[in-house]
């Protein structure tokens, strides 16, 4: 009997780890990656048979050669990623996120263009530029939202536009950063430039650490902090949170600043990153288009469940995919366009398969109803007892 | 939770099996493109077009690479991707890859570079070096200058405009030559001194502004016909004013109907031809050392430069059919003129100012003109 | 032989390995009112899933008129002359009530839609058996009493034999409850037969001729309801003995706790206002409910002490403090505990853990935070604490998910939660709603209690038993005001009953003449 309980204890243990909310929503990952990766599967059978399943294994396995890349370019949507998916832990869509990445990315040219600061000091100087930058462009939806109730959704997307179009403005009107005939900003100082990571053939720089840190930190926020219980709160049940007297509008403002100023260090962190080649750094084009690792951000959220840990992974997987796609357009017959279009399904459908992660779970519930119905079993047994105990009282 | 493990299983499991076959292919010759697409109608597609022509009638294994992102980094990145996929000779359209070719060349000295309208220099422009396995090809804009501005008058217009970017070289030539070529055809035509009017100026970027569109619309409203717009993103500017006021454009560079209807014709660069010319001495005449490690000017002689004689995607297409008079037989002829050197366009003259800006006087008397008056702002 | 027209004999319904009906027989006669009687999770909703084809059972069978039939889907159902109004009403709440009854069997010649007939044929139901409604009303504006004759008339549209009703008093006022039931009786003496799933007992020996009682998924038997009493059906519900009665002493009553004083709200829904001055004072040591039919502005008035909504005109003192425009936070720091009348809406965070609900209130009190870091295993030992001291029941105790805990529990840790913290007044706004005799019975006792021990109650309320028992004063509102100032020992639910419907008021309002 004795025994039995234990097994049984164990079991339940186990199941509950099984079912717990992380491993539910890794395993419905998973299946969303999977597929994804199917249907960008068949946009390359379609596009080209003969080369559809080598290339597709290099689609898979290709970042593993170029690693540096990988972390490289997950970066910047790590970090708008993280931008969506702490706002959405609130409850609000920052659908602004590359608005706000290019605001931050003009804070930190700016002052890594224009202010001359000593060595080890000025690209942290430009980081915390590019922070603040971004917050600016957060703190105005969520002002907007938490004063007048204006959807944060519309807000943010029109102020993508402007803030493209601002600095678009501000950079091509400033003699000292841009070069009217490469159409571009000119070149950073080199103090100005983030301190490589030493990988070879590869930008990757001190900014991916960085990035992981703030995601560790805000998964630690948000997870052990009455800041992040509120939050979550809030996001979870916005009408409990104002029961238990929260300050909504406080912490809506509040939301958007950091989620802004997590946008903006994507932005300082792209364009601050070494270039490997002397006097030369990366530079922006004023060319009216609006940032795609903004919008790259929101599917890394969806992908990583909002989850801060989860981000980092999910902004790794779409930077891999992505260098795999280069490397199938380098090696086999296909343009590069339709990798770019096989790179986009198998993102976006990850991300399309994670909103419809409900049905996912369903599936995956059916299959395990088995042991929570004996779970159930046992709880109703439990309460018999104590039910038996209550009437012999 | 089974089947799905098994699912798993038997997707991992079909991967192993292919990387034992998977084979990767190589292309022998590699365009890299800049930050537009393929089907830009600008550089990236001219120097395709004529990269593709050359590598399908030769069956040589060609691609064009698209980099991950647009700077330096971004085109060494490409670069590096394409000689990685086995490339012999890589394509660089445009200016933008001067510093990553300079990377380039000592990085894979083994590759052939050709490194259009422009040359190989450091991220500070304090060396310029042309290594040997680079060829650095410019283009003679004096010369498309000249059959835009002989075109134009030719086809009758008389009071003309030239809207430049900044006066750099480049930009320079092309408004130069279009002066003398006005001036050849007002000779030609018999016309009384200074029939021809141009009113001569550069905006001092190459963005699309308001302020460029105002300059181009005050021009037009003083009666100006047509405006050379040569000058990057000045020309959208042009256009824009232009269909305001319902005059017409010359585009430059490449071939800039299909931006606007209100553009007549195009100064271009023969970027095809010359790319097709500069594989034509790896692959079948092996004389590299003609272009190697050096820049060289495509001109007329070796259809380098023109204006254009076809329309994408239309065979048929008349090219000339937004001219009232002038035609391909005229264009024939005045380019043979320039071909046999008979007519060679000046590309610089002495000019006071340190900017480079000319004034009217400079103009007149260094190019010689006398049908053409000359208005500068 | 009895003359049955559905038998459903030892019917088996297992969930993978457990048996949610263990041979189950429900017999229902031609022209009876039948009750199915049984807990929340009983097994009525399987049995009923069973009979409409939605889940196939493992053993047993059913038959019509003594003939066995296989159900596979609601279609078959249907077919059978069975409907059912859920207690969730299945209505297009843009369509009028004419296009709900005909939806899904609309008449049509050659694919166009013939709605006269339909028409004629719903107005001659609706009068043939006294169910007022407006066939060209939009499902959205009219009541909720208004919209359950319309699923009613859904029924017998389809000419439905057997007519299922699943909770239906759940959603009504008492009004509406006694003509639903004389409703009924009329079904039942044309001939047709229906089935009556409840858990209110008083309902079932008002209306039902016979009642099956079902436990835990067990058959406990079916019993006539001429024979037997409401207590004997709850012990055969509950398997235990219930009391009807709370338990109370004589109120010990002391200073005034909260005074409400010439309070005005908006509407929400019209630019009236909800509640128009309305002033009133509960003590300490006493139970003041506030009763009344829904709509009366009891909610507006709850809303404007607790803060949910902004206060137009008038004052709250809460213990000699004036905290009429206080943030929820500060109303809750002078001593105010709210047990909300939506626990899903405003009670939990449903997604939160039990553990994370039970701190909703005062995570951030340094007991439970140090630094804005959250004391993690000090919000366990709490919720532990009290899980014990009020039987809250949990799939994985302080871990589980608020969402899968059934209403009683879920309701039980709010009131833990409410209870447990420090204040000096208690508003419970339909603390037993939608529970079971057991849970009420549960909640009754800590509303006694927490009135025992010195604090204020101010209870609201809709079920007239729950506001005779428990409370020591009623206030009536009615359109707004307090019609009546009761005391329920010297009044009847009759009397109740027409101050709530404005037949009758008493007490005028202190600032009425302004």
């Amino acid at each position: 009997m004795q025994n039995n309980k234990n097994s049984s204890k164990l079991k339940m243990q186990a199941s509950r780890i099984m079912k717990s909310k992380g491993m539910g929503s890794f395993t419905a990952t998973l299946l969303a990656i999977l597929l994804g990766l199917l249907f960008g599967f068949i946009v390359m059978l379609i596009a080209s048979p003969a080369n559809s399943f080598n290339g597709f294994l290099t689609m898979l396995t290709g970042g593993f050669g170029r690693l540096g890349d990988v972390f490289y370019f997950a970066t910047p949507i790590l970090m708008t990623g993280l931008s969506v998916g702490f706002a959405f832990k609130m409850g609000l869509f920052n659908i602004g996120a590359s608005g706000q990445y290019t605001f931050g990315m003009f804070f930190a040219l700016y002052v890594g263009m224009m202010w001359k600061l000593p060595t080890g000091i000025h690209w942290i100087a430009c980081i915390l530029a590019g922070m603040i930058g971004g917050m600016l462009w957060g703190f105005i939806p969520g002002l907007l939202k938490a004063t007048m109730n204006v959807n944060e959704v519309i807000t943010s997307i029109m102020f993508n536009y402007i803030g493209m179009y601002l600095v678009d403005m501000f950079v091509t009107n400033n003699a000292s950063m841009y070069v009217p005939n490469l159409t571009r900003t000119g070149y950073l100082p080199t103090t100005a430039q983030l301190p490589s990571l030493g990988v070879p053939n590869s930008n990757v720089n001190v900014s991916v650490i960085l990035a992981i840190v703030i995601a560790i930190i805000l998964y630690i926020v948000l997870n052990k902090t009455t800041f992040g219980y509120e939050l979550k709160a809030t996001g979870f049940n916005k009408h409990a949170s104002k029961y238990a007297g929260m300050n909504d509008t406080r912490n809506t403002i509040l939301t958007m600043i950091i989620a802004g100023g997590l946008a903006g260090l994507g932005g300082a962190f792209a364009i601050l990153a070494p270039t490997g080649i002397t006097g030369s750094s990366m530079t922006y084009e004023p060319i009216n288009v609006i940032a795609a690792n903004g919008f790259n951000g929101i599917a890394v959220a969806l992908l990583g469940s909002s989850n801060p840990v989860g981000i980092i992974f999910s902004a790794l997987f779409v930077s891999h995919i992505q260098r795999g796609g280069t490397q199938v357009s380098s090696f086999f017959g296909y343009k590069p366009e339709i990798i770019d279009v096989v790179i986009a399904v198998i993102i976006y459908f990850s991300a399309f398969a994670m909103i419809m992660s409900s049905a996912v779970g369903r599936l995956l519930k059916k299959r395990s109803r088995k042991e929570a119905v004996k779970e159930l079993e046992q709880t109703l047994s439990s309460e018999d007892d104590s039910l038996k105990e209550k009437t012999e009282v | 939770m089974k089947k799905f493990i098994t699912v798993i299983l038997a997707i991992s499991m079909a991967c192993f099996m292919l990387t034992g076959c998977a084979k990767k292919q190589t292309f022998d010759i590699a365009l890299i493109t800049d930050k537009g697409n393929i089907d830009d109608k600008s550089f990236n597609q001219g120097a395709w077009e004529g990269l593709d022509k050359f590598a399908t009638d030769n069956n040589i294994t060609h691609k064009y690479f698209k980099p991950e992102e647009a700077n330096d980094a971004g085109y060494l990145a490409a670069i590096d991707q394409a000689v990685a996929a086995g490339a012999k000779v890589i394509v660089t359209p445009g200016f933008l890859f001067e510093v990553p070719v300079y990377q380039a060349q000592t990085k894979y000295p083994n590759v052939n570079f050709i490194l259009l309208d422009g040359a190989p220099h450091t991220a500070d422009y304090g060396t310029f070096k042309t290594e040997a396995n680079v060829a650095s090809v410019m283009y003679a804009e004096e010369q498309s200058g000249y059959l835009a501005g002989y075109a134009a008058v030719k086809d009758g217009y008389t009071k003309l405009g030239f809207m430049g970017g900044m006066a750099v070289p480049a930009v320079q030539a092309y408004g130069y030559g279009f002066l003398q070529g006005a001036e050849a055809a007002a000779a030609e035509l018999g016309l009384a001194d200074g029939s021809i009017a141009v009113t001569y100026h550069y905006t001092g970027d190459f963005a699309e502004t308001d302020t460029n569109k105002a300059s181009a619309k005050t021009m037009y409203q003083e009666g100006t016909e047509v405006i050379f717009a040569c000058g990057g993103s000045v020309g959208k500017s042009v256009m824009a004013a232009a269909t305001e006021s319902s005059a017409k454009v010359i585009g430059v560079d490449v071939d800039q109907r299909y931006d606007s209807d209100t553009v007549i014709t195009s100064a271009m660069k023969g970027l095809g031809s010359s790319v097709i010319t500069v594989l034509e001495s790896i692959y079948k005449n092996k004389s590299w050392e003609t272009y190697s490690g050096k820049t060289t000017v495509f001109n007329a002689a070796n259809n380098g430069v023109g204006l254009p004689t076809s329309v994408i995607g239309d065979a048929n297409a008349n090219a000339f059919d937004r001219f009232k008079s002038f035609d391909k037989t005229a264009y024939d002829t005045v380019y043979a003129s320039l071909v046999s050197n008979a007519v060679a366009p000046i590309r610089t003259i002495t000019i006071a100012d340190a900017t480079g800006v000319a004034t009217a006087e400079e103009l007149m008397t260094g190019l010689n003109l006398v049908k053409v008056a000359v208005q500068t702002r | 032989m009895d003359n049955y027209v559905i038998e459903m004999l030892h019917i088996t319904k297992e969930f993978a390995g457990f048996k949610a009906n263990d041979d189950i027989t429900l017999q229902l006669k031609k022209g009876e009112i039948h009750a199915l009687l049984g807990e929340n999770g009983a097994g009525k909703s399987t049995l009923m899933s069973v009979l409409f084809g939605l889940y196939q059972a493992e053993k047993g069978k059913i038959l019509k008129n003594g003939e066995e039939v296989t159900i596979n889907n609601p279609n078959d159902a249907n077919r059978l002359g069975i409907g059912m109004v859920h207690q969730h009403f299945k209505l297009v709440e843009i369509f009028t009530v004419l296009e709900n009854i005909i939806l899904g069997v609309e008449p049509n010649a050659m694919g166009v839609l013939q709605k006269k007939d339909a028409r004629k044929k719903v107005i001659e139901l609706s009068k043939q058996y006294g169910l007022q409604v407006d066939p060209d009303a939009i499902i959205e504006n009219i009541s909720v009493g208004m919209q359950q004759r319309v699923e009613i008339l859904k029924m017998l549209y389809r000419n439905n034999e057997i007519l299922i009703f699943d909770e239906p008093t759940a959603v009504l006022t008492p009004q509406e409850i006694d003509e639903l039931i004389e409703i009924m009786r009329g079904f039942a003496k044309e001939g047709k037969s229906i089935l009556f799933i409840t858990h209110k007992l008083n309902e079932i020996m008002s209306v039902a001729d016979r009642c099956t009682v079902l436990r835990k998924g067990k058959y406990m038997g079916t019993v006539e309801i001429k024979d037997t009493t409401k207590e004997e059906l709850s012990r055969m519900m509950v398997g235990r003995d219930v009391s009807f009665k709370v338990q109370k002493d004589e109120p010990n009553i002391g200073e005034v706790l909260l005074s409400v004083k010439n309070i005005t709200m908006p509407s929400k829904i019209n630019k009236k206002n909800a509640v128009k001055d309305v002033s009133f004072d509960v003590k300490a040591g006493e139970i003041v409910c506030l009763a009344g039919i829904e709509g009366n502005g009891q909610s507006e008035v709850i809303s404007a002490i607790t803060g949910l909504e902004r206060v137009k005109e008038g004052t709250v003192t809460l213990a000699g403090k004036d905290i009429t425009k206080l943030n929820i936070r500060e109303k809750t720091k002078t001593g105010l505990s709210h047990i909300p009348e939506d626990r899903h809406k405003h009670g939990l965070v449903l997604d939160y853990s039990l553990e994370e609900n039970m701190v909703l209130q005062r995570y951030w009190q340094p007991r439970f935070q140090h630094n804005g870091f959250i004391k993690k295993k000090e919000m366990r030992d709490y919720t532990e604490g009290l899980i014990k001291q009020y039987d809250i029941r949990s799939g994985h105790g302080p871990t589980s998910s608020a969402r899968g805990m059934s209403g009683g529990n879920q309701q039980k840790a709010i009131i833990a939660r409410e209870l447990d913290k420090e204040h000096e007044l208690l508003i419970a706004v339909q603390p037993t709603r939608g529970l079971d005799v057991g849970a009420i019975e549960f909640i009754h006792k800590q509303l006694v209690a927490t009135r025992d021990a010195g604090k204020g109650v101010l209870l609201m309320s809709f079920e007239l038993d729950e506001v005779m028992n428990i409370s020591d004063r009623i206030l009536v509102m009615y359109e707004g005001e307090i019609v009546g100032e009761l005391n329920p020992k010297d009044t009847t639910v009759q009397e109740l009953g027409l101050y709530m419907s404005g037949a009758k008021r008493s007490r005028k309002e202190k600032g009425h003449a302004k």
